[in-house]
């Protein structure tokens, strides 16, 4: 019962988790853009994010091992410490735009500045690390993030066409009137691949799983969190596609402050839609920011041989604890200079398709080495996924710098 | 650790790992290793923990950089004090007694000024 209970509670942890600021953007504005001809791309990338994310938390499980100690004793320390620059910066990015988001947020419901916002929010989130326990951290957002679920209702209120919906899970050549567009599209692709991709999250389910402290027979718990927790999250974005198609670009309405997600909502539920939505964007926003400071701590500290762990003391993790402070501290200050958290998002999201493959080899390497993994390293149906989306998310990253320059930052 | 080879082939298995002290508190990587001539060939007499040890394998630009930033700090530990060599390698004394870990202890002394710390 009890080990019921923990699949339960991981599952819904990890459905409220899965949309943070980033994709949320992506999504309603593919959506609004394309209707549902990127539906493909969610589920490609759904599926991309599992195959990784069980992978990281099997070696975790079974050796107790973090993606970055593996990505330095196996691509060596100078692949090594360019991923972790790369990777760092990617974090301190999307926690800027986490943060920026929250701020956007609380301004909608407050009207006090923007600028005081953020520093609410700074002491906020620092606050909400340093005093609840990691377990009490992955509740508390995963689950005030479930409240997105409005989204999922507000679309079955609206009344998709359900036959142009499935269809959209079949990729096919995007039905567009103008070359330009066809770019937009490509460029709509790659993004959304790589914002439900975010390498920050594997590094931060890993690294879950040891502060969890899982062991080799917590393999089918990870697998089940993986599996069933992360279909449900894409749930969430399939119904902010389906609301860019059928509300959005039905309405002329062009998406592009977090906020404007929240109408959907409430023209469909009034002001228990609005507040449920406002609420769910805010959790998912604040548990993002904090997967993302931790992860550049827990990055650094695992790169570099540190202690590390939220279940450790902070005077026993001392340049842990200062990691995250400082990255917390840092992505305030980004968005304290007036820079548009949106923007910040479609830079992170571009830069961090080019991580992905440097993050993805080494876990991939050591899932499948039966010496290091024994009985639990990969099957083949595994190491064929994993080798195809190895494949995959290189070609991505290949393609997303010529496209965002090419589309100017999807502008068009 | 004297039945373990000490040679170049060494390298692969101890460079870049983790380094676990006596108390099971991580304090560093093998950033380097020291060795020795001998007859039979170069044997390892130590790790070597820290920038002054990790730096010299960055290109030039980036060596002076990571000198101007977080110094040339780097201590040695006697190849000795190694007792087991799995996917971390383990030592026999504290992190304090080899000198690893300073500035851990150092801004954890500073952090238990703050509550719940």
């Amino acid at each position: 019962m009890a080990q019921f209970a923990e699949i339960f509670l991981g599952i819904l942890t990890a459905m409220g988790g899965f949309v943070e600021i980033g994709e949320l953007m992506f999504t309603l504005n593919g959506g609004t853009r394309f209707g549902y001809q990127l539906l493909w791309v969610n589920l490609l990338g759904t599926i991309g994010i599992m195959v990784y994310c069980e992978m990281a938390g099997r070696i975790a499980a079974v050796k107790r091992r973090a993606v970055f100690s593996l990505i330095r004793e196996r691509a060596g320390f100078g692949a090594g410490l360019l991923t972790l620059v790369a990777s760092t910066l990617v974090n301190l990015l999307t926690c800027a735009a986490e943060v920026g988001g929250i701020a956007l947020l609380w301004q909608l419901m407050s009207g006090t500045p923007y600028r005081v916002l953020l520093l609410l929010a700074l002491l906020f989130l620092v606050l909400v690390v340093w005093m609840l326990s990691f377990q009490w951290i992955e509740r508390l957002f995963g689950l005030g993030g479930l409240l997105m679920i409005v989204f999922l209702a507000a679309l079955v209120s609206v009344g998709p066409d359900w036959g142009e919906l499935a269809s959209g899970f079949v990729p096919r050549w995007p039905q567009t009137s103008h070359p330009r567009d066809t770019l937009l599209y490509f460029y709509f692709a790659v993004a959304l691949m790589s914002s439900i991709m975010l390498p920050y999250e594997t590094y931060f389910y890993a690294s879950g799983g040891i502060e969890d402290h899982w062991k080799p027979s917590d393999v089918g718990l990870n697998r089940a969190v993986v599996i069933v927790g992360f279909a449900l999250g894409a749930l969430l974005s399939v119904a902010l596609v389906g609301l860019g198609a059928e509300f959005y670009a039905a309405k002329h309405i062009d998406p592009q402050l977090p906020g404007t997600a929240a109408l959907a909502a409430a023209a469909t539920f009034g002001t228990w839609g609005l507040f449920a939505a406002l609420l769910g964007m805010f959790f998912a926003f604040g548990g993002a920011a904090i997967e993302t400071a931790l992860s550049a701590a827990y990055n650094l500290a695992q790169f570099a041989g540190w202690p590390w762990g939220k279940h450790k003391r902070k005077r026993d993790a001392g340049r842990f604890t200062l990691s995250w402070l400082a990255v917390f501290a840092l992505a305030t200050l980004i968005v304290e200079t007036g820079v548009d958290p949106v923007s910040v998002v479609e830079y992170s999201i571009v830069f961090s398709v080019v991580v992905l493959p440097f993050t993805y080899f080494p876990v991939l390497m050591v899932a499948k080495d039966r010496r290091i993994m024994g009985d639990h390293a990969n099957g083949w149906f595994s190491n064929a996924l994993g080798w195809f989306y190895l494949v995959a998310i290189t070609l991505a990253a290949l393609a997303a710098l010529p496209l965002f320059l090419l589309t100017h930052g999807g502008r068009g | 650790m004297s039945h373990q080879p000490r040679s170049l082939a060494l390298l692969r298995e101890v460079l870049d790992h983790e380094v676990v002290d006596a108390d099971d508190v991580p304090c560093g990587m093998v950033d380097d290793l020291e060795f020795a001539q001998t007859p039979s060939g170069p044997v390892v007499v130590a790790l070597l923990v820290g920038p002054g040890a990790w730096a010299p394998r960055l290109p030039a630009l980036l060596r002076l950089a990571a000198a101007a930033t977080v110094g040339r700090g780097l201590v040695r530990v006697p190849w000795h004090e190694v007792t087991r060599i799995s996917e971390v390698i383990r030592l026999g004394s504290t992190a304090s007694a080899l000198g690893l870990g300073r500035l851990d202890r150092k801004v954890g002394r500073w952090l238990t000024r703050l509550p719940m710390s």
